[in-house]
């Protein structure tokens, strides 16, 4: 209970740098949440209305890409941005934008393979009635979205949900600096080390408020849309 | 006129259309039977162009309107399903006359996901026939539809193609909708095309054993 009213003490203490580490990882979750679903959306959507040679080794590569460690992840983002690797010259190791490079690489395949299996499965009856009538592939893709923005939103939330929840990926390429990089679960991780749990725990239900306006807010905009 | 020729398509190789030549003619109705599995869905889908075929081809020119087997009921009541990529100021008054032909005017502001299976599928019907076309293609139009259902349904196809003059193919399973509505007929068994005439003739006199058996299942 103690944990519960430091968090609600410290998230109404307007304490300047927890602000900024909220701030923070909302920005970099809503980044690479956007990135993922640019990405993700089209091709999972590709993926699941067209067929092609070579169809099922993209699944199977998807699907091993979704089981990719964090740390892996991290790890890769930090060779290829390291001063040494191909794009250490861009410097962009221990920013916000090299750890939203790295929750792409680990949150774009659950986008693609949710919307695929999404699109096999549930717009297919969309679009065969759309194209059935005559509509333009134009007509039929805003059809097909605007009938399956329930589904949409809820794979967009997972990504989210994914991207606010890692630290694995993102202590490697974000280095947790103070003011910088560090987000909510590298707080967390550092807290628990330095053995403040009830400060640490407060961070996490913190996080989990967070989570749960982000995830109302849209529930809430989807339902609002879906009734007009 | 719809000219099919040399048309092969296989699932995981098992060939379920196998169609030398098939010939339909402008304004006629064709009923496609044949068991499941015999490969009626994919001769339709083929025609409409949402399927590929292995090889052969489809010529069909003009519009070609397709309904699915699955009756999908789009967000918003009956009148906005049917006015999805029409100009509502210009149908308004044909909205009314093609959903009271089908007996749907009562529940034209309902909401379309409340309707029952038999009530969809005369929407997602009424949704092509507020559209002219030159070819219709329906995958068992009448499957979930009452007897009342199948007689409205009948009855509109038969006005459409007298209004605007196009060619229907439509698969069913039911001897009724083939003989009260179709000016031919051709039994499907394995994708190829077993029987061909006119419905009372194919039902009446069957070409060969095979149909003459699928005919006997199928009335009973």
């Amino acid at each position: 209970m103690d944990s519960f009213k430091q968090a609600f003490d410290l998230l109404f203490s307007f304490d300047r740098e927890l602000l900024r580490i909220i701030g923070v990882t909302l920005r970099m979750s809503f980044f690479s949440t956007a990135v993922s679903c640019i990405i993700g959306l089209p091709l999972g959507t590709l993926l699941g209305t067209h067929s092609f040679r070579g169809k099922a080794f993209v699944k199977k590569l998807i699907n091993t890409l979704m089981g990719l460690p964090p740390v892996v992840a991290g790890l890769i983002v930090y060779f290829l941005f390291t001063h040494y690797g191909p794009l250490g010259k861009l410097n962009m190791l221990f920013t916000v934008r090299v750890m939203v490079v790295a929750q792409c690489l680990l949150i774009t395949p659950v986008v693609t393979a949710l919307t695929s299996s999404f699109v096999e499965e549930r717009a297919r009856p969309v679009i065969d009635t759309a194209k059935g009538m005559g509509l333009s592939g134009r007509k039929t893709l805003f059809l097909t979205l605007s009938e399956s923005r329930g589904m949409l939103s809820s794979v967009v939330l997972n990504a989210f949900g994914r991207s606010i929840a890692e630290v694995g990926a993102v202590s490697i390429v974000g280095g947790n600096i103070q003011w910088k990089t560090r987000v909510m679960t590298t707080a967390i991780m550092l807290e628990t080390n330095k053995g403040n749990f009830s400060f640490a725990l407060a961070l996490g239900i913190i996080l989990l408020i967070i989570a749960f306006a982000v995830n109302a807010a849209a529930s809430f905009t989807v339902k609002e849309k879906s009734d007009g | 006129m719809v000219k099919i020729e040399n048309l092969v398509k296989e699932y995981s190789g098992r060939r379920v259309i196998d169609i030398k030549n098939l010939n339909v003619n402008d304004g006629e109705i064709l009923a496609v039977a044949g068991a499941n599995g015999s490969g009626k869905t994919t001769l339709l889908r083929i025609t409409s162009g949402l399927m590929k075929a292995d090889s052969g081809f489809v010529e069909a020119q003009g519009k070609i309107l397709f309904m699915p087997q699955q009756s999908y009921a789009f967000r918003g009541s009956l009148k906005d399903n049917l006015l999805i990529g029409l100009n509502g100021k210009d149908k308004k008054g044909e909205v009314e006359e093609i959903l009271e032909s089908m007996e749907l005017k009562h529940l034209s502001d309902k909401k379309a996901v409340s309707l029952s299976g038999g009530e969809l599928q005369r929407l997602a019907l009424c949704r092509l026939l507020i559209r002219p076309c030159s070819l219709l293609l329906l995958d068992e139009p009448t499957s979930s539809c009452d007897a009342r259902g199948t007689e409205l349904v009948v009855d509109a196809v038969k006005k459409y193609v007298e209004k605007h003059g196009c060619t229907v193919i439509m698969a069913t399973h039911s001897p009724i909708v083939a003989a009260k509505c179709a000016d031919r007929m051709i039994i499907l068994n394995d994708g190829g095309i077993e029987a061909d005439g006119e419905p009372g003739e194919v039902m009446n006199d069957p070409s060969s054993e095979w149909a003459k058996s699928f005919i006997k299942d199928w009335r009973t």
